[in-house]
């Protein structure tokens, strides 16, 4: 049997947040696996230090509205912590305070979290031949129901990034830049260890070629089918989509089946400002590539804020 | 030939090393940092006396001349007196010092030793700049009446090609001595006392999107002591901006006329590159000295002002920026602060 993404327009005003978000979490009728949920982890996309409306993070309004829904079905004790894990270039202790989830916590009364400051377990995984070992969190693990809660937004290295890439997040390494070679798999490969119980993406300002108001709030129990719907938003064929296709063989989702409910995804794909990755990989290799050669011909300096590309 | 020491090898130290090797009759002979991989760095240009610690590179100065310091803000102060209590020229980038009262001290130093002193103001140097201060001295634009400065960019957020955490002292305010004001407002008011000279604060009012102990953007007027002339300042943190897009713009404005840096600046930096690039590439040919990081436009003001220290040095001239111009500076940003209501820190 199929599963089921559901697709909500929202407003932009936190009680439309509040809304759709339950709204999206209703369409999909989900109920957790576990009977008694006392622990929830919600697991943030907190790449960088720019902000939601920059199309980059997750706004914190959408896990405001995850966290009322939480507290509402299961009641108002449920422990819940915002997680995210330091990468290459972030660190959770800046990125909390600077992307507004210390206020969020302050005001909602939960826990923020960093990953990479958790008890860690290491857990090997194989893809398509090749083993990986990761470190991942503890809380992850043991936690009643964890809840995901990606950006919709485009990256020049996988085309899109949606649910499966902000597990990757969730490795407890902050250097994260060195699984980059071999990105697709490692994606799926931490997919096969950490299985969020719900995904919902945040799409209220979605990152295409530029950053746009999407208005859109989706949710689904599986990654892999926001991501295969995530993609086709997107204006991406998801079969071509290299960390799907690795997932598919690697039997982490099956397209066939994959429905969505609520609003028709053709308006949000006309909107989206598609990216055209060839082209850009193209001429970012063609400026490079020029401007070593410049470099090692004329022995001009290159400035070191574009050392090692 | 002059000798020269390099201490902090970060993105600034970096630079400014590889610039040397485009200035005539100078020679990087040492170079200090913390960091193993960065000194590596050096090692691999054929910098032979390298040091984990810059005060082993300063007490084994024996052929030095000089040096340039690019540490973080708060080791500025203790670098630069010991360099210059060492006998050594100093290049520092800004800002001079994180205080007035360390700002005042280096002036007083420099002074005693005899030893010269610049710090990295690029933006004077920076060819839009050169031709705005040259209009307004030849009288073009009549009397300076007001100057729109503003620079708003990612500071030290700017994401490089390969990701590397901002360090922590940025966000700490004992140790970078202040934010955005501090980091970009120090070009910006040193480039209206530049248009106008002695300047005092009018307004002043700090941001703090970011929830951080320093700010994160400022807006602040300033007022010519000897003349109507007044800026308004825009300086921050807060933008999402790709190099090479850099979002800076000055603009003068004259009982006269007006004129915008963005008349001046390249519209198209890929073709600009491209041109630069290539006259370059013809001047190598010929066996003609290259214009290092013309290509880059903004970028070959570090060149500029590097080059004019070491002439400085060379002919015995007194640098353009002296320790007077960063006291100065950092004496506005001290009082803008206070001018400021948000001022928790300080």
């Amino acid at each position: 049997m199929g599963t089921t993404v559901a697709l909500v327009r929202s407003g932009f005003s936190e009680s439309e947040i509040n809304r759709s978000v339950s709204n999206a979490w209703n369409l999909i009728s989900f109920s957790p696996k576990r009977n008694q949920v006392e622990s929830v982890v919600i697991k943030a996309n907190l790449c960088y230090y720019w902000k939601s409306d920059t199309g980059y993070t997750t706004d914190p309004r959408i896990i405001a509205g995850i966290i009322d829904c939480v507290r509402e079905r299961y009641g108002a004790d449920t422990q819940i912590q915002v997680v995210e894990a330091d990468a290459s270039a972030m660190r959770t202790k800046y990125a909390f305070p600077m992307l507004g989830y210390e206020n969020l916590a302050k005001q909602k009364k939960v826990k923020l979290f960093n990953l990479s400051n958790d008890f860690l377990k290491k857990e090997s995984v194989l893809v398509n031949g090749h083993e990986f070992t990761f470190e991942v969190s503890q809380s992850l693990l043991d936690c009643d129901l964890f809840i995901n809660v990606p950006k919709l937004k485009l990256m020049r290295a996988t085309r899109i990034t949606c649910a499966l890439k902000n597990i990757f997040g969730c490795i407890a390494s902050p250097n994260k830049f060195v699984y980059h070679s071999s990105l697709d798999r490692a994606i799926v490969g931490i997919n096969k260890i950490l299985h969020p119980d719900l995904t919902i993406v945040d799409g209220l300002v979605a990152l295409g070629r530029f950053p746009v108001k999407l208005g859109l709030i989706m949710a689904s129990i599986d990654p892999f089918s926001i991501d295969w719907i995530a993609s086709q938003i997107m204006g991406y064929r998801p079969s071509k989509v290299g960390f799907l296709k690795v997932a598919i063989k690697e039997k982490l989702g099956n397209p066939k089946g994959i429905t969505t409910c609520g609003e028709d995804l053709a308006p949000f794909r006309k909107k989206f400002p598609r990216e055209s990755f060839l082209f850009q990989k193209w001429l970012w290799d063609v400026q490079f590539g020029l401007l070593k050669l410049y470099g090692k011909i004329v022995k001009d300096v290159i400035p070191p804020s574009l050392e090692g590309i | 030939m002059l000798n020269v020491g390099i201490i902090g090898l970060g993105r600034m130290g970096r630079l400014h090393m590889m610039n040397c090797s485009h200035v005539d009759d100078i020679k990087i002979i040492a170079a200090a940092d913390a960091s193993k991989k960065a000194l590596n760095k050096a090692k691999k240009v054929g910098i032979r006396n390298l040091y984990s610690d810059y005060h082993d590179l300063l007490e084994h100065r024996r052929n030095l001349d000089a040096v340039i310091i690019t540490l973080p803000n708060f080791m500025h102060f203790e670098s630069i007196r010991l360099a210059l209590e060492s006998g050594l020229h100093v290049f520092t980038e800004k800002p001079l010092a994180i205080t007035v009262d360390e700002c005042r001290g280096i002036e007083r130093l420099v002074q005693k030793s005899g030893r010269k002193l610049m710090i990295g103001h690029n933006f004077r140097f920076v060819d839009a700049i050169e031709k705005m201060k040259d209009a307004t001295e030849k009288g073009h634009i009549g009397t300076i009446e007001v100057i729109n400065i503003e620079e708003v960019i990612n500071g030290p957020f700017s994401h490089p090609a390969v990701p590397v955490p901002v360090s922590d002292w940025w966000f700490d305010p004992k140790k970078s001595g202040g934010g955005a004001l501090l980091d970009i407002g120090y070009h910006l008011i040193d480039l209206f006392r530049f248009f106008v000279g002695d300047s005092k604060i009018l307004f002043s009012s700090l941001d703090y999107k970011f929830n951080l102990l320093v700010e994160d953007g400022a807006i602040v007027i300033l007022g010519c002591s000897n003349s109507s002339a007044k800026g308004i300042i825009n300086a921050g943190w807060w933008q999402k901006t790709v190099f090479p897009r850099f979002n800076f713009r000055l603009i003068l404005h004259g009982n006269a006329g007006y004129i915008s840096s963005d008349d001046l600046i390249p519209k198209n930096p890929y073709v600009h590159a491209a041109k630069e690039g290539t006259k370059n590439l013809f001047r190598r040919v010929v066996g003609r000295k290259i214009r290092p990081l013309s290509y880059t436009y903004f970028y070959e003001s570090y060149y500029k002002e590097l080059n004019h220290f070491f002439d400085c040095i060379k002919n015995d001239l007194n640098p353009e920026i002296s320790a007077n111009d960063g006291l100065k500076t950092v004496e506005l940003i001290e009082e803008a602060y206070k001018a400021s209501d948000k001022n928790s820190f300080k």
